[in-house]
């Protein structure tokens, strides 16, 4: 590690695997819901709340993380303001743990009340849940930010890496910008609600992703110019396919027919930049020497590229093709791609960059023990998400047979029970995942640290 | 640190015949992903062409991408056929074992070609595992 600034990375990455954990957890809550278990004092309604607020906040946690961590050692200099940094890192936590207990402890309806949503009405839209007034606290976090790395960068050395992240946190700024927009129509609101979630996850997070597995290849083979000429190809696809991609999420919302076209075909082209990834990683890794003996580091990063193939790259294809979206939409097909995509892409590359960082930042990098509970924590995660997310096609699946394609008028309750078996095979996957995160998190306290 | 990065550089570009490589393990993944049956026969015509007359590199990925290639039509054409013709078509189960298997298969033989590719790229043997000749 080069510079002090650099360390304000581990907050965000201690909080970014508490609230991983926690999000987990009410998964598990959730998944014991649909096998019919229910658990007191927390409704399906709120874990799911829940569930999907966390996966985006810690994943925000881990990516400011990592941009912390990566942007003064690219621009070759302090954070422009470590102290601001440091303050963003406790605001943006206390309004996670506000927003956190309210969804918990308040009817979202009171919640919307007394927050003054009926003034300005932002509130209760999927992924867009939370109170105006925080939502208006995370755009001032996000623009804080924005505007503290801008600085580090415009007074530093520039690379094609730290440039990559500026772009990514600045777009994922001005996008939030369309969650303030809620419009009584339901199509319009919705056209605009996926200008946000879409141009995230499948625009600007991705570039952030992507200039994070560049940056950590580059440390693993220390050859810049190959990683940089891969990293060019990779955004130009990323940005040429995932902008009209947007259409896979105007079928059958009351927009225009040609959007069925266009987001058929840009979505089969969305699969490429994960074609490129799995290419760059092991042509890079082919070419040249490694540097890095951190085993569990070289793990996660080869194999966050290829999961991401899988998850986001294939199961995105598969039903973001208008003809069988047609069948599969709103199905636990959905389900399926959406815990794939997310685990193979963001939380991988979020815990790529914790197993790169944390050892440099506890002084454990020469340790052997906590890397052998690092790859066994890979092994049991990502083999637990790959069983999890095949039962829920499976179910998927038989949920279209049985209710889209045949006559059959059964209830959707006695439809969804038809599907026990896969539902309690999905729990017990996601149980075994949690054990997964738990050897995580043990890896961090058996780790030796080195006394310097 | 930087002239050991352009010997790296320069002896990947240098290896005869690497393009014949790229061209094969290329020619096995349009099969797959784009121009199936088409991009089978260029294969196949590049095989009897070029098999004897290539060096071990170029040679080596030609055989793989060539064996792989029908070991793919095998098992993502017969296999599912024999599934489907098999099977009851109004039970959702036959979808449930169907799709899964096709969807998996494919990604991974895919998966498998883009590694192909990513060594043929550096100039460098691979065997497919499994579906790969052994020599």
């Amino acid at each position: 590690m080069l510079y002090s600034s650099q360390r304000i990375a581990k907050p965000y990455f201690i909080a970014a695997i508490t609230l991983f954990t926690i999000q987990v957890l009410f998964g598990l809550s959730m998944g014991m819901q649909y096998v019919e278990i229910s658990i007191p004092l927390i409704s399906f309604d709120t874990a799911r709340l829940i569930h999907i607020s966390l996966l985006i906040i810690w994943i925000l946690f881990g990516f400011m993380g990592a941009i912390h961590y990566i942007i003064p050692e690219e621009s070759e200099r302090e954070l422009y303001y470590p102290k601001q940094a440091i303050q963003l890192f406790w605001i943006f936590l206390s309004l996670v743990i506000v927003t956190f207990f309210a969804y918990l402890l308040l009817p979202y309806a009171t919640l919307a009340k007394i927050t003054g949503n009926q003034f300005f009405p932002t509130m209760g839209r999927e992924y867009l849940e939370q109170p105006t007034i925080i939502k208006l606290g995370i755009f001032a976090i996000l623009c804080a930010f924005t505007y503290n790395m801008t600085m580090t960068v415009l007074h530093g050395r520039k690379t094609v890496i730290n440039l990559l992240l500026l772009t990514g946190i600045a777009g994922s700024t001005i996008v939030f910008i369309f969650a303030f927009y809620n419009s009584s129509n339901l199509v319009i609101a919705k056209y605009y609600k996926w200008w946000l979630i879409h141009f995230w996850l499948e625009g600007t997070w991705e570039l952030i992703m992507e200039a994070i597995l560049a940056y950590i290849i580059f440390k693993i083979t220390g050859d810049r110019e190959i990683v940089e000429k891969w990293l060019y190809v990779m955004v130009a696809v990323t940005l040429t396919t995932s902008i009209l991609g947007i259409g896979h999420h105007y079928y059958w919302i009351g927009m225009p027919e040609y959007w069925q076209w266009i987001g058929t075909i840009f979505s089969i082209f969305e699969m490429l930049p994960f074609f490129f990834m799995v290419l760059f990683v092991f042509n890079v890794v082919n070419c040249t020497k490694c540097r890095s003996s951190n085993r569990a580091l070289k793990l996660w990063a080869l194999s966050t590229p290829i999961m991401a193939f899988l998850g986001a790259g294939v199961l995105g294809f598969l039903h973001t093709l208008a003809p069988v979206n047609y069948y599969s939409h709103g199905t636990q097909i959905t389900s399926a791609h959406g815990h794939l995509a997310f685990y193979s892409t963001y939380v991988m590359i979020v815990l790529t960059m914790i197993s790169y960082a944390m050892p440099l930042l506890r002084n454990t990098v020469t340790d052997k023990i906590g890397q052998r509970f690092e790859i066994l924590a890979f092994w049991i995660m990502t083999i637990s998400m790959f069983c999890m997310a095949l039962f829920t096609v499976i179910a998927g699946i038989m949920q279209v047979y049985i209710q889209r394609t045949t006559d059959i008028n059964l209830p959707f309750i006695e439809i969804q029970n038809s599907m026990n078996i896969l539902y309690w095979l999905r729990e017990i996957s996601g149980i075994i995942f949690m054990f997964g995160v738990i050897i995580y998190i043990i890896s961090f306290f058996v780790a030796e640290i080195k006394k310097t | 640190m930087n002239q050991d990065k352009v010997t790296i550089n320069r002896s990947v570009s240098e290896i005869p015949d690497r393009k014949m490589a790229i061209i094969a393990e290329s020619l096995y993944l349009l099969n797959l992903l784009i121009i199936p049956g088409l991009a089978f026969f260029i294969l196949i015509w590049l095989f009897a062409k070029y098999d004897n007359a290539t060096t071990m590199i170029s040679g080596c990925h030609l055989r793989q991408a060539f064996s792989a290639s029908i070991w793919a039509g095998l098992l993502l054409v017969l296999v599912t056929w024999v599934m489907l013709s098999t099977m009851n078509h109004d039970s959702p189960y036959t979808w449930m074992i169907v799709i899964p298997y096709f969807v998996i298969c494919h990604s991974v033989l895919v998966l498998l070609g883009i590694m192909g590719l990513a060594k043929a790229l550096a100039g460098k043997k691979f065997h497919y595992p499994i579906i790969g000749p052994s020599s």
